[in-house]
């Protein structure tokens, strides 16, 4: 995680030979030292993860396990063929009409916003706070806000399309627009993560190549294209990678504003483990789901760290 | 020989692993009782005992712990600790963690559908011998008496906290209430003006079906079929499903209708922005503190349907778990019969406003003085004899869901209700398959 957070870092060390590492683990000090992070990890992160690997094999029973029966491959088999209400493929389509909007639409304006807000003066520090204070709100609270922002009869997004002459919508009561309304209130939220990720990579822009773009009378489109924008390439590598697993792990907003109706339209994948496992039941079914969206996350990563490293020589 | 930690840690996890479920394959879910013995409370020994609940809020708290308190005076020797829990919801997670971790309470609130899935796992005891030894259960209304079986035709819960569905309206819109559906469609129609929209609703969702569904249940079978049959099989297209779903979609070209979430029409009846709430008895005192003296609030039992005057049994009983031992088990016994005693019932259905099971509650004072108050209480109560409950099956919820998104559906205008009906019946036989 702290490889993630911090793209520069992760090339820097990986440019490092791995020998340090390889002899730290030799001494029994270092052992003793994350010993405790290592236990609190084991017990609550890598032993569910495993046990959740177990339980896709079986049918499993979750008031009485001894009634659990192992099935092997059937709730893997089940998923591929989408049996199951709602099928894993009309899941994945649903992921990616969160994902691909989130990611893109998420992507673009952070980073149209950083270059925007990127100077010295406190009004734009100002603004700054303020699009980075919705990123800290407490997400349940204000997901309940913004169900009532979309209520479809004393909403205040009603009460501001209707200005424009616009007919008072059910916005998350609607499968053609409970996807899009989710898609607005989480970029309200998340765009102010982003945005300090693309602000802190301009801050290490070297200044000399805008210099010399301005000498060769550059406009400032073509600085930005040309000069800036390739210079963030990390920064924005590592935003849609981080944008693209957060948007798959989403649950709270699905959670709390549409319960991932109507019908199924905002099922994601994240929100159908939840939904396999404690509602309908399916425990070991909902595990396989947890193994596929671990497998997705996995590779995602994977997939950073060598672009991160690509980007570094 | 050189060792890999990371290697070893894994075999460890993935033993571990393995470990636990074989563990837990071991482990045992107790016992039936006896036929022929029920167990005895020994007065000489002191007994603490468990109910997990979700009456945490308002009047509902303050009576149950009244209650409660109320039982531990007249049985020194025992001790009842409340967990109570913000919602069903918590309630039903809450009672699964615990029984998965082998860390069951002594009774819970469970409603119908969630008392088949933990019978089926043999995590509670059946009730019958229990219920021949009581002196209150003949005078249970016969809809509670019902409402305590499975399938398998055996009592698997005791009663507690029972409601109907009532019509809440603003007298100065509606100076008298409907009597049939179809005067509702038409009174309703005609209030509708000037910002008022007659009813709202929140059909709820896929995962969580809420009282526009039950609306939508309740109209079904007063045009003439339930949307279950008796065994639970889905019957949504039928004509009279038909009827019910046209009658709503009606409603809302008309402007008499709208969808909403968070209690909806609770919250338009309070601003005036609505003329009707059709809810649960036990909403009359949040309807009261949402009307908050604006104007006077009627209520009344349900419309008639061209078939039948249909209503849905609402509210939760209580299940026993077998891993409690005898000495809980006799203790709870106890706490559930004194909270259905006469007395008991009278004062929890005079706070409440949920509905007395027994009959003979409306003898007690506290209960007369209530219906003094509430006149239209003592109509509706006899609806505990007729009205009936979803069916008791796991799948229940997850059908009911398919209706709430044929209800959206239809009546925001992105399916026919034919249509809609039709994926609701295949997606209701789905899940019945699937349980």
């Amino acid at each position: 995680m702290a490889q993630l957070l911090d793209p520069v870092a992760t090339r820097s060390r990986s440019m490092r030979s791995g020998r340090p590492v390889k002899r730290a683990l030799t001494s029994r000090w270092a052992y003793l030292f994350v010993l405790p992070a290592l236990l609190v990890f084991l017990v609550f992160s890598i032993g569910p993860t495993i046990f959740a690997f177990a339980l896709s094999l079986f049918n499993w029973n979750y008031l009485n396990a001894a009634m659990s029966k192992f099935v092997g491959l059937k709730n893997y088999v089940d998923l591929v063929k989408g049996t199951r209400d709602p099928s894993f493929w009309s899941t994945m389509w649903t992921s990616a009409q969160f994902v691909i909007p989130m990611v893109v639409g998420g992507t673009v304006i952070s980073l149209l916003l950083a270059l925007l807000l990127s100077g010295n003066s406190p009004v734009l520090y100002g603004v700054r706070t303020a699009v980075f204070l919705a990123h800290v709100t407490p997400f349940v609270g204000v997901s309940i806000v913004w169900v009532w922002l979309f209520n479809p009869r004393y909403g205040l997004v009603n009460a501001a399309t209707a200005l424009f002459g616009m007919a008072p919508r059910d916005w998350l009561g609607d499968p053609k627009t409970a996807m899009f309304a989710i898609v607005v209130f989480s970029l309200w939220h998340e765009v102010g993560f982003t945005l300090i990720i693309f602000l802190g990579g301009l801050t290490t822009l070297d200044k000399t190549l805008s210099e010399a773009a301005q000498i060769d009378r550059a406009n400032k489109l073509q600085e930005i294209w040309y000069v800036i924008l390739p210079q963030l390439r990390p920064y924005t590598i590592f935003v849609i990678v981080i944008s693209t697993v957060f948007s798959l792990q989403a649950f709270t907003q699905f959670f709390v504003m549409t319960g991932g109706g109507p019908g199924f339209s905002t099922a994601t994948l994240g929100f159908a483990v939840y939904q396999q496992a404690f509602i309908y039941r399916k425990t070991g079914y909902a595990a396989a789901l947890a193994v596929v969206l671990f497998a997705l996350t996995a590779v995602l990563s994977l997939l950073q760290l060598r672009a991160s490293r690509n980007t570094g020589r | 020989m050189t060792r890999n930690p990371i290697r070893g840690l894994a075999t460890l996890l993935v033993a571990g692993s393995m470990v636990l479920l074989s563990a837990c394959s071991g482990s045992t879910a107790g016992s039936t009782p006896s036929a022929s013995a029920l167990p005895s409370l020994d007065p000489s020994k002191q007994t603490t005992i468990t109910f997990m609940e979700a009456m945490s809020s308002g009047a509902q708290q303050a009576a149950l712990k009244k209650m409660t308190a109320d039982f531990e005076a007249q049985h020194p020797n025992v001790t009842v600790q409340l967990q109570e829990q913000p919602n069903y919801g918590a309630l039903q997670t809450k009672i699964t963690a615990q029984v998965a971790a082998n860390s069951a309470p002594t009774i819970a609130q469970v409603y119908e559908n969630w008392a088949d899935e933990l019978s089926s796992s043999n995590v509670i005891v059946p009730l019958d011998e229990y219920v021949a030894s009581s002196k209150d259960y003949k005078d249970f209304y016969s809809g509670i008496q019902a409402d305590m079986k499975l399938r398998d035709g055996k009592n698997w819960m005791w009663p507690f906290n029972k409601s109907v569905v009532v019509q809440y309206y603003n007298e100065s819109l509606v100076p008298k209430a409907p009597a049939t559906w179809g005067e509702f469609a038409q009174t309703a129609k005609s209030v509708s003006k000037n910002g008022v929209v007659a009813l709202s609703i929140d059909p709820g969702s896929e995962t969580s079906p809420a009282g526009g569904t039950a609306l939508f249940e309740i109209l079904a079978e007063s045009f003439g079929t339930p949307v279950f049959a008796k065994d639970g099989t889905p019957q949504f297209d039928s004509d009279a499903a038909k009827k019910a779903l046209n009658y709503l979609v009606d409603l809302k070209k008309s402007n008499a209708l709208a969808l909403g979430t968070n209690y909806p029409g609770q919250t338009a009846l309070g601003n005036q922005t609505g003329a009707f709430d059709v809810s649960s008895v036990a909403s009359y005192p949040f309807n009261q503190k949402a009307v908050g003296g604006k104007f006077v609030m009627g209520v009344a039992p349900l419309p008639a349907g061209t078939a039948k005057t249909a209503n849905q049994l609402a509210g939760t009983n209580i299940a026993m778990f077998s891993s409690a031992d005898d000495q809980q088990k006799a203790a709870a016994w106890a706490y559930m019969q004194f909270l259905t005693s006469p007395a008991e019932m009278a004062y929890w259905a005079s706070q409440t406003g949920y509905l007395p099971v027994v009959k003979t509650a409306m003898d007690e004072q506290a209960m007369k003085d209530y219906l003094a108050k509430n006149p239209w209480v003592g109509d509706v109560v006899k609806q505990l004899d007729t009205a009936t409950p979803l069916p008791p099956v796991s799948y229940v919820n997850k059908a009911s869901g398919a209706l709430s998104t044929a209800i959206s559906s239809a009546v925001n205008g992105t399916a026919s209700v034919d249509d809609a009906l039709a994926q609701a019946q295949a997606a209701g036989k789905k899940a019945a398959s699937e349980s």
